[in-house]
């Protein structure tokens, strides 16, 4: 643990990921829960960016970039859907979002 | 030798920042003086010879003002915006190349902060980050008018930051690299076109991207006529209507610091920097980004504020189609070898 | 301990901070700052394993495009109707947080109990450095090995793009102004509202106020007094229905 190895980069990417996890259990808000996916799938580039540093690859990097921008898309289409949501109900409450259970 | 060169960078970089902050103090008086002139008027000429002393009466005047936190406001968010917008305008700055290696006191002294690999995205990154300032501003202020000026505000520098960006990729596929030092270089080799021999500069191979960089820029920078953000008829003064003294101040300040960095860069990027027809140095780039200076200068007192939809219209239905076409032809020229100038 | 160490954990321990911040945050703007610290120092965590390009990359989109889209939308949405205003869940949260934890002191036994295994590549600081930096030997693996998958993702951008136009497009204003006239009748002191307590026999029995008729038609409010019913229905609150 005292040189700088993908150990450390898991660590966190753990620590990251789950926190954000645990955002997406607890919160009530669609905007929040939305964030909370972000941190999740940034403890995933944090991961594979440890990795692609540690064996001298570039793959973990490219995957990095694929994720952001897979992220990118997701938050457009997400927001996109918040934006309907709140016209049509006027709330971003999780669970009060149930309409296509019902 | 490490830390000696990590020595180095902070001096030029503590010197450069101080620099920019007198530039940016006289910019403010640059600026009253030559749109007085415009406008048929003379300008503040009371303070010292010229009025030269204006800028720091009206700093000193600033700091001695009330600093007032609305009660609505979000008190953290609403103190500390200002400061996120002052602090990213000048960090810009740090990429720029200001002349070639100084050689003083047997140590090898490179007139930039850093050179970075990035340097383009990184400029980039600081104006998407530099956001935040305006649309915390807005919203911490608790105010309605504050609100749609930073929404407003947060829409125009989104969408103009995308022509920005995409204006430049043809630059960047001439030179092949993201490091302003080498796009420096690429520029400093002479252009021959027949009898002519001409610099290498940007600006001829790319007029079409240049123009839509010099749009974008003024756009970013939140300055007539695409000063909509503080659209005075209709939305008091944007997101700072709430902010006083010198929590005002720093978005004043940060917005000519902007200006100042954008013209540095454009200098850079499309007009060789620092290269010159006789003696280059530091003082070509000056008298460039002098001209971009006044330029801003010479637009806002000639043209009318933009309508928000004829703004929003401009950037997503003229100028980003503008810059995929010219990134489509420039990548045509260099795949044909016609680029190969 | 060396400095790198030392400096990739106090990284490390802002980015958790605001990570910390984003889920404890009752405003969700104080939400979105706590994800931009992440991030930016999740990019300055890039820079420590020589992935530049990443970092910037980082900076622009997540910190520069997604979180201030968020903010942009937090913005929209009407600030009292946030869930977290109006209660939260307390069993919801312990049980979130026993899972966490649990969650994070086995995968953090797994990751330290295994080291790492794999063949190292070929990209060494050294070769990177030949290839003339981090970005140029990204764009040559990116453009030879990744060819498909880069157009899947510029496939995948387009549609994202067209997928959020279609959701965000606005109403058309006819629908607009047809949605607006057959939204409600208010009757206001009207002399038969007052007279009478008990309601006509066509009139099924009132639900929070308002009446709607068994033929569809448009619902009436009963109310006696302007200020009896100052609620204005919402857009989308009618049409949902």
């Amino acid at each position: 643990m005292t040189e700088l190895s993908a150990t450390h980069f898991l660590l966190l990417s753990a620590a990251l990921f789950i926190i954000g996890m645990v955002g997406v259990l607890t919160r009530r808000n669609v905007l929040v829960i939305f964030m909370c996916i972000e941190l999740m799938l940034n403890a995933v580039n944090v991961s594979l960016i440890g990795f692609a540093w540690e064996l001298h690859q570039l793959t973990g990097q490219i995957f990095a970039l694929f994720v952001i921008a897979v992220a990118a898309a997701e938050a457009v289409v997400g927001l996109g859907i918040v934006m309907a949501l709140t016209r049509r109900t006027d709330t971003v409450d999780i669970d009060e979002l149930r309409q296509l259970r019902e | 030798m490490e830390w000696q060169r990590l020595i180095v960078s902070y001096i030029v970089g503590f010197v450069l920042l101080n620099v920019l902050l007198g530039l940016m103090a006289y910019m403010t008086w640059f600026e009253r003086r030559v749109l007085a002139r415009m406008q048929h008027r003379v300008g503040p000429n009371r303070t010292g010879p010229f009025g030269l002393l204006q800028p720091i009466a009206d700093g000193i005047k600033l700091l001695a003002k009330e600093d007032i936190v609305p009660a609505n406001a979000d008190r953290l968010v609403f103190l500390v915006a200002p400061l996120l917008s002052f602090a990213l305008a000048p960090l810009g700055a740090a990429v720029i190349p200001f002349g070639d290696t100084l050689h003083l006191f047997g140590i090898d002294i490179p007139l930039l902060v850093a050179d970075i690999n990035v340097a383009v995205l990184y400029v980039l990154a600081l104006g998407s980050v530099g956001v935040y300032g305006i649309i915390l501003g807005g919203y911490a202020s608790g105010n309605r008018y504050s609100l749609l000026g930073a929404l407003r505000s947060t829409a125009q520098v989104i969408s103009y930051e995308l022509v920005l960006g995409l204006s430049l990729v043809g630059v960047l596929i001439l030179s092949g690299s993201l490091s302003l030092q080498d796009i420096l270089r690429e520029q400093q080799r002479s252009l021959v076109l027949g009898p002519l021999t001409l610099p290498n500069w940007y600006i001829l191979s790319q007029p079409l991207a240049f123009a839509l960089f010099l749009i974008a820029a003024v756009a970013e920078t939140n300055r007539a006529p695409f000063d909509l953000p503080e659209a005075e008829t209709e939305l008091v003064a944007g997101y700072f209507t709430e902010y006083s003294g010198f929590r005002f101040s720093f978005y004043f300040l940060a917005e000519y610091i902007n200006m100042i960095v954008v013209s540095l860069l454009a200098a850079t990027l499309f007009l060789g920097g620092i290269d010159g027809p006789i003696a280059d140095g530091v003082w070509w780039l000056a008298i460039k980004a002098l001209f971009f200076l006044f330029f801003y200068v010479w637009l806002r007192a000639t043209l009318p504020r933009f309508r928000y939809d004829q703004l929003m219209g401009l950037a997503w239905k003229v100028l980003l189609p503008l810059a995929l076409l010219n990134i489509a032809l420039t990548g045509l020229v260099r795949l044909w070898g016609i680029g190969a100038l | 301990m060396t400095v790198q160490v030392l400096v990739f954990w106090l990284l490390a321990l802002v980015a958790i901070l605001g990570a910390l911040g984003v889920v404890a945050a009752r405003n969700p703007i104080h939400s979105a700052i706590g994800l931009v610290l992440s991030f930016l120092n999740v990019a300055a965590i890039y820079l420590i394993a020589r992935a530049e390009f990443l970092a910037v990359v980082q900076v622009i989109v997540y910190a520069g495009a997604v979180i201030v889209l968020v903010v942009f939308v937090t913005m929209l949405v009407h600030p009292d109707d946030l869930p977290e205003f109006h209660g939260r869940r307390p069993l919801r949260i312990a049980t979130g947080l026993v899972l966490g934890l649990a969650l994070l002191a086995e995968v953090s036994a797994a990751i330290l109990a295994h080291g790492l295994r794999g063949t190292p590549g070929p990209w060494t600081d050294d070769t990177i450095a030949a290839v003339g930096g981090n970005t140029r030997a990204l764009g040559q693996v990116l453009y030879s090995d990744f060819m498909l998958a880069i157009q899947l993702t510029a496939l995948l951008l387009l549609a994202a793009t067209i997928g959020a136009i279609a959701l965000a497009r606005p109403e058309a204003v006819s629908e607009r102004l047809a949605a607006a006239r057959r939204v409600m009748t208010i009757s206001l002191a009207h002399p038969r509202g007052l007279d009478q307590p008990a309601l006509p026999a066509a009139l099924p029995e009132p639900q929070n106020g308002r009446v709607k008729e068994a033929g569809g038609g448009r619902p009436i409010v009963l109310a006696r007094t302007a200020d009896e019913f100052t609620e204005q229905p919402a857009w989308g609150e009618w049409r949902a229905r």
